[in-house]
């Protein structure tokens, strides 16, 4: 091997190497964005209308699911991937309410990407036994910043963000509310023990993306679970 | 941190990009990254100068990143503004709030310089 350059010329040979550049000009997660394309043809080939929740860890995300199976299950066929780092927990709870669910752990890392869901939706087939689902949800690992990077070939994405975490999360967080079409307002019950200004969240949010779809909801009193549902069978009758 | 997912997802990139145009070595990637993108030029950086090393096609490769404003153009009166941030600019001419982002979310390869 050649020591200059490290070529499998002999020594003696002549530095020829022409530099070049290279005109690329794509998405540096293009990997991903593929894999995303190529999730989203799956879903569309199946009728399955996907679903990625991203909010901060314990803003609800689970609660959310399990209220909506609850009200959905006999009406709708739904089927969960849940994104964490650690333990199977959450799909325990998933399948407690009788619906098929596979845990993806990353082991580490703070989000989900497109090739997680491709092995995951596979795995989750397994336990559908040739049913089709009408809906499948995708729980990202809780963090507000990652997730929104990472397109899963989903149709609706969903950013949540809870009464506890302050009114002041879509201007620290714009990519979230930017790459979401629908904002979820949870644990609204607690809005009179926090200084939280609703009509601010609300103004900042549809300042960031004039088109978000708005829900407040809690899963304590039931406020905004009927819109919530009505949504979800709306979209997917659409 | 998404930027060491951003970065292994790169590398995987420039191998397609370097067997393609026959390259023996990467010596220069530039990107363009939007002020509103989200990735931290520095911790882009540094992930991708870790991990490159592991690689001899991309140990000596250089990271050029030209951070790309944040533009607005005004749905009202069609002027386009640089605005410092996101949080909430007017339009600088009629004072519209009816805006349009026209660049500042880039996240992108613009080329590769490469050894052949």
């Amino acid at each position: 091997m050649c020591d200059t350059c490290g070529c499998d010329h002999e020594q003696s040979h002549t530095h020829s190497h022409e530099t070049r550049t290279v005109d690329v000009n794509q998405s540096l997660l293009k990997a991903n964005e593929d894999a995303a394309v190529s999730n989203k043809k799956h879903f569309d080939d199946k009728g399955i209308l996907a679903i990625n929740l991203i909010s901060s860890p314990g803003s609800g995300k689970t609660t959310l699911l399990e209220k909506t199976i609850e009200a959905l299950k006999d009406k709708i066929s739904i089927g969960v991937l849940e994104g964490d780092i650690e333990t199977d927990l959450d799909a325990e709870r998933i399948r407690a309410k009788g619906v098929p669910a596979v845990q993806l752990t990353t082991g580490g890392a703070c989000h989900l990407d497109s090739a997680q869901i491709h092995r995951g939706f596979h795995s989750l087939e397994h336990q559908l036994h040739g049913k089709n689902l009408d809906v499948l949800f995708i729980e990202n690992v809780g963090n507000l910043v990652c997730p929104s990077f990472f397109d899963l070939g989903e149709h609706v994405r969903i950013v949540l963000i809870s009464v506890p975490e302050g009114h002041d999360k879509p201007v620290k967080y714009p990519k979230a509310i930017r790459t979401s079409q629908v904002l979820i307002i949870s644990k609204s019950d607690l809005v009179q023990h926090f200084d939280f200004d609703l009509h601010k969240i609300k103004k900042d949010a549809l300042a960031l993306n004039p088109s978000l779809k708005i829900i407040v909801t809690s899963a304590k009193t039931g406020e905004g679970m009927e819109e919530w549902i009505d949504f979800l069978i709306h979209r997917l009758h659409r | 941190m998404h930027e060491v997912s951003i970065a292994l997802g790169m590398l995987d990139e420039l191998f397609r990009i370097a067997q393609e145009n026959h390259a023996i070595k990467i010596t220069r990637v530039k990107l363009k990254i939007g002020k509103m993108s989200g990735i931290v030029t520095d911790s882009l950086k540094f992930a991708f100068d870790a991990v490159k090393l592991e690689h001899p096609l991309l140990s000596q490769a250089e990271i050029v990143i030209e951070e790309v404003p944040l533009v607005y153009k005004c749905n009202d009166c069609h002027v386009s503004f640089n605005a410092a941030d996101i949080y909430f600019p007017a339009c600088p001419e009629c004072g519209s709030g009816n805006l349009q982002l026209v660049s500042g979310e880039e996240q992108h390869i613009e080329s590769v310089e490469v050894e052949i």
